[in-house]
């Protein structure tokens, strides 16, 4: 499983459209490396299939123990079934290896394909004579290819692509959905499987089970596997495959089970998480509203997705995050930024942050939809993830924003929370409030109140904490705060091109040298 | 350089020498190690000397040496020469870690030093094999090598606490994870293990707890930047042991020391870090611990002793239980009924006592005592944190906790009640308690300005305040009485108004009790009572209520200040302003007597300046002193004069430089309430005041510019006439000033009182120059404040001297020169001028240019006719500057801008804003309209014409008003 951070990755690309070269927002680092466990909100690279264990027939003992010699009698016996020409032995073998497959903790993939088994199951895969065969063979290497990448591996290179893609279009439910199961693992491995099904045809037959009457659990199954098709990056999915798939995938989205809405959502965050063109043709598709809707769903699994996407989608061009807002995702946002998840204030204020690093009329329409007072909220009570992405949300905002907007900002309490939040562990984050203070001074200069405000951010207590981060060990941190004591602060120094000569008694009046000539 | 005996021999002898403590030779020795450093084999000549020398003294010289070298010379900087050959550099790390290892504390620390010197550039890309090497170590189970290991670790990885996140960073702290996090577990629990085992040997457990403290502080420092997954899986091993740390004890450990903090309370206060940590950043995943921490680390307060040894361990403990409890998803670990009692009973109450140091600050350091308690530097105090436990619990719990500390305050007071003068500590607690519970938000201007609406705050100060304050025997108990004085202090904006009245006389009295905190604090409360405002913005408490104590008040306050430790008081002396401030002519017929004490005073404290504050109150008590007696008779000027020029001679004579600003203001008072001409003894200091060591000081400037534009304003002719030398001096004062960003304003206000009140002809031969400087300060760096003040100056001379004037000068330095200021300058900038007066000038100005300029309607600068005219329509037009004038009573120190200014401005010697227009225009929209009109009468049919072709509707409609309002018409 690669273990890349998604969400730093879509940070890479933080809006940067100052109009003014010298006043460009900050942008943030795109961080390949992660120290933390990948994302447990994600939606499933890869899955086996371990469902549909009959209660009356319960694993035996055999099929549930670590013990390797049990292990190795078990696929020995395999073994000879499977190689057998018995068809009832062979079904027997495919069983026995599904179900040792199918077991909860630690199925022994490895030994399943060190013991030689997968050409024999991708044999069986077109013996449409045995539809039983044909299953038990389908499951058991979905759930090979549920493994890691090399699993995934031997799977494909015994062939099973094609054999794969033939069963989807199988009379049998049961089989064809086996096959699509099978093909998401596969897809899910990353670009290059999944380019390789694209190559293949995958889509169209896909496409053409996706009928009226294609009951719940299949539908699941396969917009698992579109969404995989619409994973990953380096390189991004094709435009012409992601042109194929759009509308069914548009089409899924007014569905209405959840866990089919959740993958069709999923696979549209992965199609705007990419450059301005890939989030044009999402937009084109007339789905904003209907993703906004989304976003006011209880259920975790389609609001995440789906406020993933909008995120994806303020993050691109200023016209892209106009249509949003169009689409009403202002409305929607205020009560994600008070979702009782983490992880959901997170996103939300993430995507406030790209907001607030638009134009000033997009960030006009952030006061007036009142979403000033959720994201103090969020700088005051969220965790530090979230604290963090407010606090970017501030910057932006006010190295953006009129001086109206500032005030404002400031008025609903803003300030005074982000002083609060510079005792916060993270260097980073110390020197984005940094940044907004000193923007905050700068709009208090175009009103002429920067006394005011240096009263206001000592009464708050922020004086202190600025001088104590002085002493940070941080340089960068500490000459901010620096910059920010001696200019507002403190005096200045003399202009030295000006130097007036002096005696005992006087200052010696006239120019030292007449400038050769004045051009103001 | 070979490495052998004879050269280990030399090095040696030279490194004696170095340690010689006669300069002379220890000098030469130190530049010739410095001028060999370069050659191959000299670090390891260092090293072998510090591991094989026979003399200690040596070995930790050459240790020191070789560490100072690796800070020079380690570092490999772009287009210089590498200092150290790559042989030496491949050998030292080779042998370091090894070295460092096994070698006595002294080197081992600076040799640790210099592997991470050395580490910070090439670890790990150039170092690869490093942690490995020290991760082996573990293994051993020799804990001083152990340690030393650790020890390197912990300045290596430390900077992960306080870097930006970048890929380089986290790859290195990846690889730090893959290779050390593993054995640093294994070595965490081995080691805790260890401690079960040792348990009985006390010398055994002092290394282990070290260790253990090192890798608690390790774990920090690789937990910081993320939480890691390594970390997220053993999180249970970690904070399992780190939880049964906190709850571990150990007689062995503890030590008789009541004031240094030993290893276990260093140990917990670090896990106290790293929970702390974890809370703050990794709620989510930490949340399953959490409740634990929070009983371990309050069972831990429990049973943690009131030593200050412990007190940073205990707040620390406490602020995290604090910061906890504000957090909604954690307030079901609070809310049960016990819990919460236990938290107030055994957490709360008892770091509220007063305990025997802080009795001991009260009575014999009793200024650190007020500092602390009233000030609020007592962040790290017990009191303070459990205070903020107070207000973080009453966040969500504010009913049932008042009621359990309603419960604590009643038994409290009930056990006082018994016995006063044995149990009078308990009432101490409970008010400290009512005042913490009832507060919610506080300031240093307005006392509590939020209260608990559960604590009935008048009712505890008619039962349990009063009286302590109506005590006939104002000695008794100072403790209490302090705390009953400050309790007013404290709720000051929420008690009503009858009570304060009933209080002003107590307090008056208080002022001669004995204990230093009680008469402080007594002048302090009295000073906040008449700071308060009343319902009309004036003062809560009036002039008249006050009448019946005022000669009691003054006596109490003056008296108070001859008290033993009381003599240079701020508070005392702050209530003095304040009480003058308030009571104004009041105080009239006292004055003649008190103005003799100021003064004694004054020469006291100016011997040995020590009390900023103090003599800031004092200089403005002087002021106040002046200006209300003058207020009533002008001609009383002479008699403060004939009181404090022998004072001021004094401090200007011996240079008094804290009192110099004020001495300046103070005679700018005195001078600018004489009515007619300059008197003599003004004119013999002029001279002195254009020295330039005056104006070196930035704290004189203001002062220095302000008297001398009161001498210009009163003896402008004086000065032309009978030290007419000393005006390039003066101009030159000019010159200094507007070269500087911060005082260039300064500048322009002399230079402005020279051309409003210096005979024209007197300034004559300088106006060039004055105007090239301008110029030139204008071409090096156009600051906004600059161009304000610069617009205003050339507008008061064009208003001075005329139009024409100002042109000709503009374009004698420089052809064009005119249009070219109007054009960058005045038509884009003007709108940025702002005060009422300023305002005025620049549209009088204006104006001139506009209707008394021929150049303006007959050459090419006819062009920028319209727009000079449009941009003055914007300066009226634009918004009236709304800042609200200072209520000058009001003032604080703390309120004067300019933070950390070397001036200390008087907030009383204030002076009048002054229009050099004045009367002339009143209203210069009116003088645009006529003066236009004479204009347009004098050239027929040019003006209209300019008008309606080159100026926008909205300017034209609002000129259309301001002729109409003049009843002209334009022709």
């Amino acid at each position: 499983m690669p273990t890349e951070n998604l969400t730093d990755k879509r940070l890479s690309k933080f809006k940067n459209k100052g109009k003014d070269p010298l006043k460009m927002r900050e942008r943030r680092v795109a961080e390949c490396v992660e120290l933390r466990k990948a994302q447990r909100v994600e939606s499933i690279l890869k899955r086996r299939n371990i469902e549909f264990q009959p209660v009356e027939e319960p694993l035996s003992p055999e099929y549930n123990t670590d013990n390797q010699q049990v292990i190795s009698a078990t696929i020995q016996e395999i073994i000879e079934n499977v190689n057998s020409d018995c068809p009832e032995r062979q079904t027997q073998g495919c069983q026995t290896a599904r179900k040792l497959l199918s077991r909860e903790r630690n199925p022994p993939l490895k030994e399943v394909v060190e013991a030689g088994l997968l050409s024999r199951f991708v044999e069986f895969l077109s013996r449409n004579d045995n539809p039983t065969l044909q299953f038990e063979a389908a499951w058991s290497l979905t759930n090979v290819a549920s493994g890691t990448s090399w699993h995934t591996q031997q799977v494909v290179e015994h062939g099973a692509v094609p054999a794969f893609i033939s069963l989807l279009a199988s009379p049998m439910l049961n089989i064809s959905e086996q096959a699509v199961w099978a093909l998401g693992n596969i897809a899910g491995d990353g670009p290059s499987y999944r380019d390789a099904l694209i190559d293949c045809n995958v889509i169209p037959a896909l496409l053409a089970r996706l009928t009226p009457d294609a009951p719940v659990g299949y539908l699941r199954n396969l917009t698992w596997t579109l969404s995989n098709l619409c994973r990953n990056k380096n390189p991004f999915p094709r435009f012409s495959a992601v042109q194929q798939m759009l509308p069914s995938i548009i089409q899924l989205l007014h569905h209405s089970d959840k866990s089919v809405l959740s993958d069709a959502c999923w696979a549209i965050s992965y199609l705007t998480d990419g450059p301005n063109e890939r989030i044009d043709v999402i937009i084109k598709t007339g789905i904003l509203p209907r993703l906004v809707e989304l976003l006011t769903f209880e259920e975790l699994a389609v609001v995440t997705p789906a406020l993933r996407s909008i995120g994806n989608i303020v993050s691109g061009s200023d016209v892209q995050t106009q249509a949003a807002i169009d689409a009403g995702v202002l409305t929607a946002l205020p009560k994600l930024m008070r979702h009782p998840k983490p992880n959901v204030q997170k996103e939300a204020a993430w995507a406030v942050s790209n907001i607030a690093a638009g134009p000033r009329p997009q960030i006009q329409q952030l006061i007036t939809c009142g979403l000033l007072s959720p994201l103090v909220d969020l700088l005051k009570n969220a965790d530090f993830k979230t604290q963090r992405e407010a606090v970017w949300a501030v910057t932006n905002y006010t190295s953006g924003g009129t001086v109206e907007q500032v005030v404002q900002l400031v008025k609903c309490g803003g300030l005074e929370a982000i002083l609060n939040l510079l005792t916060v562990k993270d260097a980073k984050t110390v020197l984005v409030i940094l940044d907004a203070i000193n923007n905050i001074f700068l709009a208090a200069e175009k009103l002429g109140e920067v006394e005011k405000l240096c009263l206001l951010v000592e009464e708050l207590g922020g004086l202190d904490r600025i001088e104590l981060l002085q002493n940070h060990e941080n340089n960068t941190v500490y000459r901010a705060a620096q910059a920010l004591i001696e200019k507002y602060f403190s005096e200045d120094a003399a202009d030295e091109c000006l130097k007036t000569e002096a005696t005992e008694t006087d200052f010696v009046f006239g120019p030292t040298e007449v400038q050769r000539r004045f051009d103001f | 350089m070979e490495l052998n005996d004879a050269n280990l021999q030399t090095l040696t002898e030279y490194l004696q020498k170095t340690l010689n403590p006669d300069p002379l030779v220890r000098r030469p020795a130190e530049k010739f190690l410095e001028s060999v450093e370069g050659n191959q084999n000299y670090a390891l000549l260092l090293l072998t000397t510090l591991e094989k020398s026979q003399d200690e003294v040596i070995r930790v010289c050459a240790a020191v040496t070789f560490k100072n070298y690796i800070k020079r010379n380690w570092r490999i900087v772009e287009d210089e020469p590498n200092k150290i050959s790559d042989p030496d550099r491949t050998a030292i790390k080779a042998n370091i870690v090894n070295l460092m290892l096994t070698s006595p504390e002294q080197i081992q620390k600076q040799l640790s030093d210099a592997i991470s010197i050395i580490g910070r550039e090439d670890f790990p890309q150039k170092w690869p094999d490093l942690l490995t090497e020290m991760v082996n170590r573990f293994q051993g189970g020799d804990f001083h090598i152990i340690n030393g290991v650790l020890r390197t670790a912990h300045s290596l990885f430390k900077r992960y606490r306080h870097e930006f996140k970048s890929n380089e960073l986290w790859m290195e702290i990846k690889l730090v994870l893959d290779t050390f996090a593993q054995p640093l577990t294994e070595l965490f629990k081995a080691t805790i293990d260890l401690c079960q085992t040792h348990a009985t040997d006390v010398n055994a457990l002092k290394v282990l707890f070290s260790s253990l403290t090192l890798i608690s502080k390790l774990f920090y420092s690789l937990n910081f930047q993320d939480l890691p997954e390594f970390f997220e899986d053993n999180m249970e091993t970690w904070m399992t042991h780190f939880h049964n740390l906190l709850t571990l004890d150990n007689k062995l450990l503890q030590t008789d020391d009541e004031e240094e903090a030993g290893l276990l309370e260093l140990l917990k206060s670090q896990i106290c870090d790293n929970a702390a940590l974890y809370a703050q950043k990794y709620d989510e995943e930490f949340q399953p611990y959490l409740p634990r921490f929070v009983t371990a680390i309050w069972n831990l307060l429990v049973t943690t002793g009131q030593e200050v040894k412990y007190d940073l361990l205990v707040s620390n403990a406490i602020q995290f239980l604090a910061s906890v409890c504000e957090r909604p998803h954690y307030k079901h670990l609070f809310e049960d009924q016990n819990t919460l009692t236990s938290i107030c009973e055994k957490v709360i109450v008892p770091n509220m006592e007063f305990r025997s140091a802080d009795e001991e600050a009260f009575e014999d350091n009793s200024e650190e005592y007020i500092i602390r308690d009233l000030e609020g530097s007592d962040i790290d105090t017990r009191r303070r944190a459990a205070c903020d436990l107070v207000r973080g619990l009453c966040k969500f719990f504010e009913g049932p906790v008042t009621a359990i500390f309603s419960g604590y305050v009643n038994s409290m007071l009930t056990e006082y009640a018994k016995n006063p003068s044995v149990n009078w500590k308990h009432k101490d607690a409970a008010i400290y308690l009512v005042t913490s519970l009832a507060s919610k938000a506080q300031t240093q201007k307005h006392g509590i300005t939020q209260a608990n609406e559960l604590v009935n705050l008048s009712e505890f100060f008619v039962n349990h305040i009063l009286p302590d304050l109506r005590s006939p025997n104002v000695n008794e108990f100072p403790v209490l009485k302090s705390d009953a004085i400050k309790y007013v202090m404290t709720f000051r904006s929420q008690l009503p108004k009858e009570q304060l009245l009933e209080t002003v006389p107590l307090l008056v009295a208080h002022l001669r009790a004995e204990s230093t905190v009680q008469h402080t604090y007594a002048a302090h409360a009295l000073e906040r009572l008449f700071t308060m405002r009343g319902p009309n913005n004036s003062t809560l408490i009036s002039a008249a209520e006050m009448a019946p104590f005022t000669e009691q008040l003054l006596n109490n306050l003056f008296n108070a200040l001859a008290i033993l430790g009381s003599s240079e008081n701020e508070y005392i002396m702050k209530a003095i302003m304040r009480s003058f401030s308030l009571l104004q002519e009041a105080i009239v017929p006292y004055i003649p007597t008190l103005i003799g004490q100021l003064t004694h005073k004054l020469l006291q404290v100016s011997k040995n300046p020590s009390k900023p504050h103090f003599n800031h109150y004092l200089f403005e008590s002087l002021c106040l002193s002046i200006r209300i007696t003058c207020k009533a008779n002008p001609v009383s000027v002479s008699s403060f004069e004939e009181a404090l020029f022998p004072v001021f001679t004094e401090i200007l004579q011996s240079d008094v430089q804290e009192f110099v600003p004020y001495v300046f203001q103070v005679m700018s008072l005195l001078l600018e309430i004489h009515t007619n001409n300059i008197p003599s003894s003004y004119m013999a200091l002029f001279p002195h005041l254009l020295q330039p060591v005056l104006w070196e000081r930035t704290g004189n400037i203001p002062p220095l510019v302000r008297l001398l534009q009161a001498y210009l304003e009163k003896g402008g002719a004086t000065i032309a006439s009978s030290a007419a030398d000393k005006i390039p001096g003066l101009l030159g004062v000019f010159q200094k000033l507007i070269a500087s960003k911060a005082n260039d304003h300064q500048g322009f206000y002399l230079l402005n009182s020279i051309v409003e009140h210096m005979p024209p002809e007197s300034i004559t031969q300088y106006r060039k120059q004055i105007f090239i400087l301008l110029f030139q300060r204008l071409q090096s760096s156009k600051t906004t404040k600059f161009l304000k003040s610069f617009m205003v100056f050339i507008n008061l001379y064009c208003v001075k001297y005329g139009a024409i004037a100002l042109q000709e000068i503009f374009d004698d330095i420089q052809p064009k020169m005119f249009g070219m200021v109007l054009e960058k300058i005045v038509i884009p900038e003007v709108q940025k001028v702002s005060g009422q007066v300023e305002k005025k000038i620049c549209a009088v100005g204006i104006t001139k240019i506009l209707t008394e300029c021929p150049a303006m309607m007959d050459t090419e600068y006819t062009k920028l006719w319209p727009l000079v005219l449009q941009a003055l329509i914007g300066l009226f037009e634009l918004p009236e500057d709304d800042s609200i004038p200072d209520d000058e009573h009001f003032i604080d120190i703390e309120d004067t801008p300019g933070y950390q200014t070397a001036f200390s401005q008087l907030a009383f010697a204030g002076k009048k804003e002054h229009d050099p227009i004045g009367d002339a225009v009143s209203n210069p929209k009116i003088l645009l309209a006529q003066s236009l009109h004479k204009l347009s009468t004098a050239c027929p049919g040019r003006v209209p014409s300019m008008l309606s072709t080159s100026l926008n509707t909205e300017a034209l409609q609002f000129l259309q008003g301001y002729l109409q309002a003049a009843s002209v018409q334009l022709v």
